[in-house]
Formats: structure tokens, sequence, C-alpha cells
């Protein structure tokens, strides 16, 4: 299922960059989700790891938006 | 992990139209996020009839207003500290930093989160990896770690690249050479300037830094890591390669590198910005291979928003197949210039302070020097050129009459008058230097005089 990503350019992931944007997002949501519920060393490496895989994203052509409201 | 020579392979190497269409992408999504953040900066683009779906292509750039530093410095007294440029809330930073302050006026204000820097190490990554630094390697930083932003995104690319760094803040010039020297260093980090002040003391302190550790030398925060003979002294003096960076506080990071196969000039990281180039009196584009007016728009510091900056650099853009390491980023051959207002009238001749720069370092016996201008008899321009040779079995006298005869010779005849300084008398700097010394009372560019003290 993983090699059918496409990133914004057109092409296609290769699987093992396909399993970063799935990181990303799932952390991404994590965040969201249960930022009330998690302790402040886990909110805040969730975060840090966070913006170190945007970058990743960004790189890709994801196009990951900001992230602001999250706290990164 | 892949051994490559590209920090981002797919796009250090992406086709022209391809890399046209990602900067496309990318401005419009900054634009609707600056439009929907920035009220500030929405009026602007909104007064100018901009919208993020009206951009189709890259020619739609040049729809957006151009952004000067006096239009931030405005913003910034109205509205303190920052002025109505922020995207997010303050609450969301975590870094202040600011201007170095060289050019005499305020500093300008800036605030970043933690995904902007990560950012900004991301692009010194491009930098150090394109011009070979790799995780196994040790990298000394010689700067001040306060509050101008200098090397700070450096030292966090060190980090992620897996590279063990060493922070030299704090430190007087010999501690750094010793600890340098002493921790095995492979690649360290400066100013052209502070490099050859590195170098100078190693020398006072009897050490060898041609035969020691150190293999890569990483220049930034000066025009002079492009000037071929300053650039050739620094590698002579050192043993070690040398690349040119160049980035702005404006913008946290660097925005153009040199790779390892030393083009002579710096590759533009074009996935993270556009650059134009403008002629600075009328703002039109100019073509490859002429000179102009750096015009920045980034698309990495969602904090701050920047579209179509004016940096008063003076650059000119080659392509990027005029390197053979395979980018297609195109290239600031020369790296930067000069500064719009850096050039100097002088009877008549424009003086940069690069080109003399770029005589006097090819004497390597010259130490430091300095470029002074002052007024004769009340009414005429002089320039002197002051040097430092230290070495007392130097044919001074000589080498003086060389150098006059060599500025006159690319000025146009222009007389200079080159002078011998007493060794060690001529400041030096840490930082960005400044060898400018402009005293006239009457100012040839301006046809004005200036206020007697």
């Amino acid at each position: 299922m993983t090699h059918q990503m496409q990133n914004h350019m057109g092409d296609e992931l290769t699987e093992a960059e396909a399993e970063l944007v799935h990181c990303y997002r799932h952390l991404a949501r994590t965040l969201e989700m249960y930022d009330d519920e998690l302790s402040p060393f886990e909110a805040r490496n969730g975060l840090k790891a966070l913006a170190a895989l945007w970058q990743v994203m960004n790189g890709l052509d994801m196009d990951p938006g900001q992230v602001y409201h999250l706290g990164a | 992990m892949n051994d490559t020579p590209y920090w981002n392979p797919r796009h250090e190497t992406m086709p022209r139209d391809q890399l046209d269409a990602l900067q496309t992408r990318k401005l419009r999504n900054l634009v609707e996020w600056t439009d929907a953040q920035v009220p500030w900066q929405s009026k602007r683009l909104r007064d100018s009839g901009v919208t993020a779906d009206q951009i189709e292509s890259l020619a739609d750039l040049r729809r957006i207003p151009l952004m000067t530093r006096d239009d931030w410095m405005q913003g910034q007294l109205e509205s303190p500290p920052y002025g109505p440029i922020l995207a997010a809330s303050p609450e969301s930073a975590i870094r202040y930093h600011m201007t170095s302050g060289t050019t005499g006026k305020t500093p300008i204000r800036v605030l970043d989160s933690m995904k902007d820097w990560e950012w900004i190490a991301e692009m010194w990554c491009y930098g150090l990896w394109g011009f070979g630094v790799r995780p196994q390697d040790v990298l000394f930083v010689a700067f001040g770690y306060a509050t101008f932003i200098g090397f700070w995104g450096l030292h966090y690319a060190g980090e992620k690249m897996g590279c063990l760094v060493l922070p030299g803040g704090a430190m007087a010039t010999d501690a750094r050479v010793k600890t340098l020297v002493e921790m095995g260093a492979t690649v360290v980090a400066s100013t052209p300037t502070y490099a050859l002040r590195m170098a100078q003391e190693a020398k006072a302190l009897g050490i060898d830094l041609v035969d020691g550790p150190v293999k890569r030398l990483i220049l930034s925060g000066e025009p002079a890591g492009s000037i071929p003979a300053t650039k050739k002294l620094i590698e002579e003096m050192w043993g070690a390669k040398a690349a040119d960076t160049a980035g702005m506080t404006e913008l946290g990071t660097i925005m153009v590198f040199e790779c390892a196969e030393q083009p002579g000039g710096t590759h533009i990281i074009e996935d993270h910005y556009i650059e134009e180039v403008l002629d600075p009196e009328s703002g039109e584009p100019v073509g490859y291979d002429e000179l102009g007016e750096r015009v920045v728009t980034s698309f990495g510091r969602g904090f701050i928003p920047v579209l179509r900056y004016r940096t008063r650099d003076l650059v000119i853009r080659v392509p990027g197949t005029t390197c053979p390491c395979g980018r297609t980023f195109d290239i600031y051959d020369g790296g930067i210039r000069g500064r719009v207002d850096d050039m100097k009238l002088v009877r008549g001749t424009n003086v940069y302070p690069r080109a003399v720069e770029a005589i006097v370092r090819e004497h390597a016996e010259i130490d430091e020097f300095q470029i002074h201008l002052y007024t004769a008899e009340g009414i005429r321009d002089e320039i002197e050129v002051r040097v430092e040779i230290p070495d007392p079995k130097v044919d001074a006298a000589r080498m003086l009459a060389d150098i006059e005869k060599e500025l006159a010779d690319s000025h146009e005849g222009l007389r200079f008058e080159v002078t011998q300084a007493e060794a060690g008398s001529l400041p030096r700097f840490e930082l960005k230097a400044k060898r400018l010394l402009d005293e006239r009372t009457v100012i040839g560019t301006e046809g004005e005089r200036r206020a007697q003290a």
C-alpha cells in the first residue's frame, strides 16, 4: 500500500519515504488529539520529533503546512 | 544512509521545469498563509490585487509588492518590539535574535519556533553536506553565540548531521586556535576575516595549521569568502579547502552555499527560496551574467513570512550547469559581490571595497588593511589604503608602489595612496569586518558637505 503514495509533484515515494510520512501524520494526530493527556516529557519530546519530521515532509513535497497551533 | 553528495538529492538535481512548478506551488502556499495570518502583509498583497488562487506561474511573483528594510523597520517602530510581521503568536516562539547592527541602524528583531529552528539548521545542512562535511567530522564554531544569529544554525546543523560540535564562544583567539588543534577539529566555521586572524595567531603561537587536522573551512558573514585572492590566502594559511556561504537574519539562515566542486560561487537553495536579481534603480529583472540586486522570497520561515524582500546585496547569477556537481540550483558567481550602498564615488570613479580587497589580498605578506576616505584641502576626495606588513624582511616600499599601480590600473587610473600602518595597529574583527573608514567632510557621491564636528 505504501508503494502507491505520491507527493505534490506527482512523484511516487519509496516505501521507506512513505513510512516516514505515515510516522509524521500519526505523530501529528496523536499530539493534536491527546495533548491534554500527555505528560510534559511526552508532549515536548513529541513536538521536537514533529519539528524534525516536518522537514522530511517538506523535503518530500508533501506540503505539511504549519504546525504552530500544535506548539511546534 | 545513502552515500550521496546531496543533502536532498531529489530537489538538488530537479530539472528546471519541475523546480519552477515546485516554487510556484510553494509560493501559492506562502501567499495563502501570509494573507490569512499577517494583516499588515495581507493589506499589502490585496492592495496589489494579489491572492493565492491567482498564483499560477512564477511570472505572478512580480505582482507581489517589494518589501524593504525600511518597511520592516517602520513596522517595528510602530508596533514594537517585532512589528506587524508575525504570523504566529509570540508564545509559540522558542528563540529571539536580532541583526548584528553593523549598519549602525536599529536592529531587526526576529522570533522563531521549534519547527522553524529545525528548518534553519536544515538550510545549513545543505551547505555543510554539499561541501563534504560528514557525521565523522569534528566541527569547531569560532563564534560568539549571542543574539546575533550568525553560526547558531550551523551549530545545530552539525549536531543534526551527527558531527562532534565544539562551540568556540567566549574564547580569546589564541585559546580558540589551541582548542581546535588539540581537539582535532576537521572543520572550522568563521568569518573570512576571522579565519585569517586565527591563522595569524597560530603562526605567532608556532602552531602549524597546514599540517594540522583541519580539512575544511565554512566561511560566512562577509563577501570575502568568494574573493579569489582572500580565499586562496585563507586556504594556503590553513592547508584546507574553504567554502563560502551567505545568509541573513531576516531569513534566519543561509540561502546560498558553495559545493565541494568550488565553482567560484554559491548555489542558491532553490527549493526553499525564490531569488530574483533586479536592477537596483529600475526594479526590472536582469539576466544571467548581469550584476543586480538580490530580492528574496523564503518558503521556510513560517513565523515571519518573507515575500520579495530587497536585500541590497549585489550578485551575478549564472546557470547551475556551470558547475560540474550535478545540482540544478543556479549559482551566484563570485558569491555576494557587495552591497548596493557599498559603492563610493571618488573623484568620479566608482570604488567598491571588495575590489580593493581583491587586490590587497594578492599580497600575502599583508596582515590587515583599511580603506580611508578623507577630504584634502577642504575640497578634494582622497583615498588612502593603509596596510600592515609585519615581516621586516619584506621590501615594503616596493610593495606599496606595486599596490598603488594595481589599484590605479583597475580603477580607471584613479590615484590611491597606499601607506604602511604599524603592525597590529588596525582594527581586528570577529564578526563582520568594517574596513572602510569614510571621514570625508565633502561627500563626492552626494555633493554634500558634512557637518563639522
